[in-house]
């Protein structure tokens, strides 16, 4: 509010702005004391295989890595892994080709945060084709 | 806001009522609609934590978020869904938005996959094939 004033005139009124602060200051104090910290909330892409009725139920192809997610623990093409473990081959693979694709066999028994811990596990590691597929066991 | 004047004139204050009556109508509106979009997600789901998710800068505005509950109830914005009315919703969200809507699939940290794969199954029979799963990165202390 750039306002040139080149000489004060007798009898103006000045508008005054203390009432205008305190209502400011009255509004940042609210929103101070009333604003929550909120959850960063991140999502995880994954890609759903449709059931093709036509594909022969041959095993898959050699090159692709199984992960396996089961009520008491994890899997890497067949072997148990814990965390630390699933950690480290998901770093391996990554290093020789981030664009793999990783077949993730979810158990119907299996917790929610199991398989978040897996997906959050690849996306570490920079893998980012994954395909869930659930198992009935 | 420069204001000219003239020498002889009398001053003409500026009447500053309108503009803070304006600036507090659009306070009260970005109050009230910020709230609205926290207010649409379930609080009793309990999301598990990815620390190394990525962060997604633009959410894409057709984006479906489903939530399923510890106990496999499914609800979107906080209204609770059958099945059936789920796949209702699916298959009129891929009519209006194209294939490629984004479906988010908020679970409970203990909701058995079972659960999941039952909406995972209809987002398949509704022609919805981005699935996404929602987790924390942080949590706010």
């Amino acid at each position: 509010m750039a306002r040139q004033r080149k000489r004060p005139e007798p009898g103006e009124a000045e508008l005054s702005m203390t009432p205008m602060i305190d209502v400011v200051f009255q509004l940042l104090i609210y929103f101070v004391v009333t604003n929550k910290p909120v959850d960063v909330i991140t999502n995880l892409d994954v890609f759903r295989p449709a059931p093709d009725r036509s594909a022969p139920k041959d095993t898959p192809p050699p090159n692709l890595v199984r992960l396996g997610v089961y009520k008491d623990g994890y899997t890497v093409n067949e072997v148990a892994a814990t965390l630390p473990v699933l950690d480290q081959a998901l770093a391996r693979l990554a290093a020789l080709d981030a664009s793999q694709t990783i077949m993730i066999t979810v158990s119907s028994f299996s917790e929610h945060g199991q398989l978040i811990k897996a997906l959050d596990l690849c996306a570490k590691n920079g893998l980012t084709s994954l395909s869930i597929v659930s198992a009935a066991n | 806001m420069a204001r000219r004047r003239r020498n002889q004139q009398p001053d003409a204050e500026m009447d500053m009522t309108p503009m803070i009556d304006v600036v507090f109508q659009l306070i009260i509106f970005f109050v009230t609609t910020a709230d609205l979009q926290a207010k649409a997600l379930d609080t009793s789901v309990r999301m598990a934590m990815a620390p190394n998710g990525p962060v997604e800068e633009v959410k894409d505005p057709r984006t479906v978020t489903v939530d399923v509950d510890k106990d496999g109830r499914i609800s979107i914005m906080r209204t609770p869904l059958t099945e059936n009315q789920l796949l209702g919703a699916l298959v009129n969200a891929r009519n209006t938005s194209g294939q490629s809507t984004p479906v988010v699939i908020r679970g409970d940290v203990t909701t058995s996959h079972a659960d999941i794969k039952r909406v995972m199954d209809l987002c398949g029979r509704a022609g919805l094939w981005k699935l996404r799963f929602a987790a924390l990165k942080e949590k706010a202390s």
